[in-house]
């Protein structure tokens, strides 16, 4: 039963883990570009949803909402202050662009904040679990975690699908140039782009904080497992972002099962297997037609 | 050694003879990451140059709180200088920022010897700051007292044995053994009854190490059943392998070294699973009241070592205050809650002059190193003695037990350790018994 319930809590973890990992898919898919300061951006917006939440004495769930279009903004700005200019200098100086920004981050966020860990503090919600039995719990966050992962994940990928700025994004992602031909402006797209991507990571980081706790250094720590899932989910499918993120979760959980020691090694090691096995992804095949 | 709790000596005369210290206002904040304020002094040209490594940013930053108001302090408290062998001496101290990060502290003690010239280290705060630093002297001949890793993984853990102990670094904190003798005090005559099974979360750092190699054997030959998931790696998400393993074994009594979002994440976890544990005695995360006051209400009734707190009935023999003056001053002029960190950084201080002043010449590192090994005084933390510790480079301190209480009201910080168990220091007052978690 206990092997049960680590695939159960696997598939909670897998949900904050898609979370975390939609943005950068996005970006990645979109820009080509890896946004290093994603981490650091998630650990913004749990910040900002702290102080709207106890500021004007709100759930976080409300305040997340309020927050999520103030995270879009960031991603506009993001987008226009930092990466137009380094996109055109080619992929490397972008990354170490968001590398900068991401140390920038973490210490106006410490300088501002302090190194206090904090939590959002969601009431029994964050304690509370629906028991199958003596050994297996789901918990009401981490379905709830769930829930909202497969409904943004799904939500994306109709707007990608469906609509107008969906295909403007597909087609800029596939190539820009043309696009722009056109009559597809893509400046716009990609600010559209990094908006949502970032409105994500804010999500995500709100929802790791009512998980655990964060403080301004947690940022890499979790750009890391979010970025495993990008490449096991593969590169720019989100379909693949959410399979990712549940492949990473189960892995840990199953680890740790077998020994703790285990628990973040056996998330690696289904990294480094995709990588060297299927290189484009659990559902990357999108790519290789783009 | 130790000066009863007065509630009649005068706060104002003690606060008067400090340098005017309530004035030292800190703002709070960062430290300059890259580099410590410089003092010269017009009126001699010998200078002792102090090095002070502490992590403020990074993952341990919570253990660099007080240093901006440390710092102030300590150069006030310098500023007329050190007179010794009829010497005048200039004091200058130079901190640096490790980042919580080994590589980085490997950097900033370098530059510190090699750039600034420094005559004594100071480093204080986790083996991922403290070792390689200290590695970095004893490499350099350059003295270097150290303080708040556990001592064995300061002493074993940069791998000295007593037949080849260190010749230029000090050191002084609780050890295994304090430890111990706190953990099974509490345990057994806190007066919470249980089945004495431990269920035991140890990570796979240098803290976990040495606590499984040294507490795990001492506590099954005190009697306590081990209830061991193995080590895990700092900053796993998911505690679902070692929860169900505690509950199996039904351990009342829970222990942990954790960093503070592996806690959290844990503490939740455990709740949604049903694991309650009698007894939760988290070390680490559970040292500073920040850390503690992010788990809300979930953080009540937890318990941790304190190696000082404003209680400890002992006072600085640099600024002649009482531990709980200093308390006082602090959140006075941070606004924070005093943390137990600030006793041990003020002590790395006291004895730093000590020795110095025991020298003939403060600028020799032999008879400054040796002079570090021979020290015996009663600093704010308690009687400290390298003459007489576990080995030849380390002095142990005192431990005791406190519980994180909801504070009572009209406290200006949510939460309050109350002593509940002072192991066999008769000095330290006892402030209540151990409840029961729930």
């Amino acid at each position: 039963m206990n092997w049960i319930n680590a695939i159960v809590q696997g598939v909670m973890l897998g949900g904050v883990y898609a979370l975390f990992a939609c943005g950068l898919s996005l970006m990645f898919g979109v820009m080509r570009t890896v946004n290093l300061s994603h981490g650091d951006l998630a650990v913004l917006g749990a910040f900002l949803v702290a102080v709207l939440a106890a500021a004007v004495g709100i759930s976080p769930f409300f305040a997340v909402l309020l927050v999520l279009p103030v995270m879009g903004l960031v991603g506009v700005a993001l987008q226009r202050g930092i990466l137009s200019t380094a996109l055109r200098t080619g992929e490397m100086s972008s990354m170490l662009a968001t590398f900068g920004l991401a140390i920038v981050l973490q210490n106006v966020l410490l300088e501002i904040f302090s190194a206090d860990s904090r939590s959002l503090d969601v009431g029994s919600l964050a304690t509370a679990g629906f028991q199958l039995g003596p050994s297996v719990s789901i918990p009401y966050l981490g379905a709830l975690t769930v829930a909202v992962a497969v409904a943004l994940l799904g939500g994306l990928q109709l707007l990608l699908a469906r609509t107008g700025i969906g295909r403007a994004i597909r087609a800029t992602a596939a190539d820009a140039d043309t696009a722009e031909l056109v009559g597809i402006d893509s400046r716009r797209v990609y600010a559209w782009a990094a908006a949502i991507a970032v409105a994500t990571a804010g999500l995500a980081g709100a929802f790791f904080a009512m998980r655990s706790s964060f403080s301004p250094s947690m940022g890499p720590t979790q750009l890391l497992f979010a970025f495993e899932v990008v490449v096991i989910g593969g590169l720019g499918s989100l379909w693949g972002t959410l399979a990712g993120g549940m492949v990473l979760g189960v892995a840990q959980t199953v680890g740790a099962q077998v020994d703790p020691r285990f628990s973040i090694v056996a998330g690696h090691a289904v990294f480094l297997a995709v990588l060297a096995f299927r290189p484009q992804g659990l559902l990357g095949m999108r790519r290789s037609r783009t | 050694m130790s000066a009863p709790m007065t509630g009649n000596l005068s706060r104002r005369s003690v606060l008067r003879g400090t340098a005017g210290a309530a004035g030292l206002l800190s703002t709070g904040g960062l430290l300059t990451a890259c580099g410590g304020i410089k003092e010269s002094s017009a009126q001699s040209d010998a200078v002792l140059r102090i090095g002070y490594v502490s992590p403020t940013t990074g993952p341990a930053a919570g253990f660099g709180e007080p240093n901006a108001y440390l710092m102030k302090k300590m150069r006030a408290a310098f500023k007329g200088g050190l007179k010794i062998g009829g010497k005048k001496y200039s004091v200058e101290i130079i901190d640096r920022d490790s980042q919580s990060n080994p590589q980085n502290a490997a950097q900033v003690a370098t530059d510190l010897i090699n750039g600034e010239k420094i005559d004594l280290m100071l480093v204080t705060s986790t083996p991922e700051t403290v070792n390689p630093v200290a590695d970095a002297c004893e490499a350099a001949k350059i003295p270097c007292l150290s303080t708040a890793v556990p001592w064995e993984a300061w002493y074993f853990g940069r791998g000295a044995t007593p037949e080849k102990p260190f010749t230029y670094t000090y050191h002084f904190f609780i050890g295994v053994a304090e430890i111990h003798a706190a953990y099974t005090s509490l345990w057994t005559e806190g007066g919470v009854k249980t089945n004495k099974r431990v269920g035991v979360m140890w990570p796979n750092d240098p803290d976990g190490k040495a606590i499984r190699d040294g507490l795990g054997p001492q506590l099954k030959k005190s009697g306590f059943t081990i209830v061991d998931p193995g080590a895990y790696e700092d900053g796993t998400n998911d505690y679902s392998a070692q929860i169900a393993a505690f509950k199996k074994a039904d351990a009342e009594i829970f222990n942990t070294f954790p960093l503070p979002p592996d806690f959290a994440t844990f503490w939740k976890q455990a709740r949604q699973q049903g694991y309650r544990p009698r007894i939760a005695s988290i070390a680490k995360t559970g040292l500073l009241p920040s850390q503690v006051e992010a788990l809300g209400p979930l953080g009540y009734g937890l318990s941790a070592g304190f190696w000082w707190t404003p209680k400890f009935p002992f006072t600085s023999t640099l600024t002649r205050q009482y531990g709980f003056e200093l308390a006082e001053e602090y959140e006075k002029s941070t606004g924070r809650q005093w943390t137990q960190i600030l006793g041990s950084n003020m002590a790395l201080f006291e004895v730093a002059v000590h020795a110095l002043k025991e020298t003939s010449d403060p600028k020799d590192r032999g008879e400054l190193a040796a002079a570090l090994g021979k020290a015996k005084l009663t600093t704010v933390v308690g009687p400290l003695d390298w003459t007489s510790g576990p080995v030849k480079n380390v002095s142990t301190e005192p431990l005791v037990m406190a519980q994180w209480r909801k504070a009572a009201k009209g406290s200006s910080f949510p939460l309050e350790p109350v002593i509940v168990d002072k192991n066999s220091f008769r000095d330290i007052p006892l402030g209540g018994s151990l409840e029961p978690l729930d």
